[in-house]
């Protein structure tokens, strides 16, 4: 009994505390606003293509793809969709029609990485915290504050703290698990030896030498990635950072400090980057995401009092709290 | 919504992402997140070698007339990221990381559940079929066509890396091979084209 009561005050001290409508409002703005700059560098290389040329028949259509019977790609398509997810998206961000524009854009993702990713076969994993995120936000009242939808309603609806944590929390724990359940992969996988720095170690020369080699021997492009991989001890050291950081991520969902959580969050984003210089892991622009562990009100309080005194001129008022 | 209803969303969802993980299903949006997890430990190790002049001349292919030419990324209409994958890996029988993640060290449950004996493997693609058939529909030939085509060809150069020679900064000398890949059309698949089966 009294076990069953301690789950539920921690169940609901974690799920349903610490946000208020205001931090969902602001987290659908500025979600949305990284997404608009998101979708353009996952679906780039599909507007590169000719709209009215060759329809390509997919080697593996995505799962999705493969149900509805779509076996190629119809170029003209995905212009007119990515065009909708842009708008959608924008709507989203701005809240009109919020949870419509959700909707919209959670079905041009589906449609677009499905074409994308049904040419030779390789799903790419970029979409999947957004895609959580967006799925959580359309069952939330994120469109009741910070919206146009909300200024547009006659009768003022008041979102309870509860209402509000609930998704943020969910979109949090998902996230952080998102990078623990990394580790178990690599376990379950690879074993221990991932861990010895061998993996990372193919990937450098696979990245490095992919280009070309000179006639000394060197690497063409990317040359640190090729001279990393020539120092085992470093790699090893790598590694195992890796499967520290990544297995310790849920920590995060307990530690009160903004400014820690800011560090932590900082660190996961150079490891991002690193990997997309020197492995041309494409993650580099997940970051965006982690606007879910902080509060936005305080953010936004003070984006809008510099932007009012820097660049609209206006006297300083320095943002509440 | 009420706290109720929301409890049991939480509850299935969190039932569904945790599910996905132990039953390793790797399918948008569900994931257990097995990105750049595999790894076998090796003492030489192999990288491909990506000729520019090899993907810009593109994949040679024999026309059932016996004409031969070439099937470019502008020809298809993918982005040219695809095309590396198609003339690299899908030609030589390379499948998608995916599958080799699906693959490896499935344990007992998974297999059990997906009614996989042991050694049999989660996912596994005929892909010569699957390329010839895909560069003869993309250009619209027919098996009837003098045009269509019954042979692809890539070449790929591997430079194999000794992890001693490594160890010692030596990277002056590597092995290096040439892997040739020649996917051909069988009419055995004939009745698979005329189905449109995968």
């Amino acid at each position: 009994m009294t076990l069953s009561k301690s789950i539920g005050r921690a169940w609901n001290s974690f799920f349903y505390e610490g946000f208020s409508g205001e931090s969902l409002g602001l987290l659908r703005l500025y979600f949305g606003c990284g997404l608009l700059f998101y979708h353009v560098t996952q679906f780039f290389e599909l507007l590169t293509l000719d709209p009215t040329g060759a329809q390509f028949y997919f080697l593996e259509p995505m799962w999705h793809f493969a149900l509805l019977g779509i076996d190629h790609h119809v170029p003209m398509l995905s212009f007119v969709v990515f065009v909708v997810l842009m708008i959608a998206t924008l709507m989203m961000a701005l809240g009109k029609y919020t949870r419509t524009s959700i909707a919209v854009v959670i079905l041009c993702i589906f449609f677009l990485k499905g074409n994308r990713d049904s040419f030779t076969g390789d799903v790419h994993h970029r979409y999947l915290v957004p895609i959580q995120m967006l799925f959580l936000l359309l069952l939330s009242k994120c469109g009741h504050a910070h919206s146009l939808d909300e200024r547009c309603r006659k009768i003022k609806s008041r979102i309870e703290e509860w209402q509000a944590s609930w998704p943020i929390k969910t979109m949090q724990f998902y996230c952080a698990f998102f990078y623990f359940w990394s580790v178990l992969a690599k376990l379950r996988v690879s074993g221990w030896a991932w861990a010895d720095g061998g993996q990372i170690q193919e990937e450098l020369l696979e990245r490095s030498v992919m280009w070309g080699l000179t006639d000394a021997g060197e690497a063409i492009r990317n040359q640190l990635a090729f001279h990393m991989a020539q120092h085992p001890d470093l790699l090893m050291f790598l590694a195992h950072l890796t499967l520290a950081f990544e297995a310790l991520f849920p920590l995060i969902l307990f530690v009160r400090s903004a400014k820690w959580r800011l560090i932590f969050l900082l660190g996961v984003t150079f490891f991002h980057l690193a990997n997309f210089i020197l492995l041309y892991v494409g993650f580099i622009f997940l970051p965006v995401v982690f606007l879910i562990f902080f509060d936005l009100v305080p953010v936004h309080a003070w984006l809008k009092a510099n932007f009012r005194h820097y660049v609209l001129r206006k006297p300083w008022s320095p943002a509440p709290g | 919504m009420s706290r109720r209803t929301v409890n049991s969303i939480l509850v299935v969802y969190l039932l569904v992402v945790w599910t996905a993980v132990i039953v390793r299903c790797d399918r948008f949006p569900l994931t257990w997140v097995p990105m750049y997890s595999t790894y076998t430990p090796t003492e030489k190790i192999p990288v491909v070698v990506i000729d520019r002049k090899n993907m810009e001349r593109g994949i040679l292919v024999t026309h059932r007339d016996g004409s031969k030419g070439y099937v470019t990324a502008a020809d298809l209409n993918i982005p040219i990221t695809h095309f590396w994958r198609l003339y690299y890996q899908r030609m030589f029988g390379a499948p998608p990381a995916k599958h080799t993640q699906g693959n490896m060290n499935l344990g007992a449950v998974n297999r059990w559940i997906r009614g996989l004996d042991e050694g049999e493997p989660n996912f596994s693609v005929e892909w010569d079929w699957l390329v010839i058939r895909s560069l003869n529909k993309t250009l619209g030939y027919e098996p009837s066509d003098p045009k269509f085509i019954v042979g692809a060809e890539a070449e790929s150069e591997i430079v194999h890396y000794q992890k001693k020679d490594l160890l010692k900064k030596d990277t002056s000398k590597p092995e290096r091979t040439t892997l040739r890949a020649h996917p051909q059309w069988k009419d055995e698949w004939l009745q698979r084209w005329n189905d449109d089966t995968l």
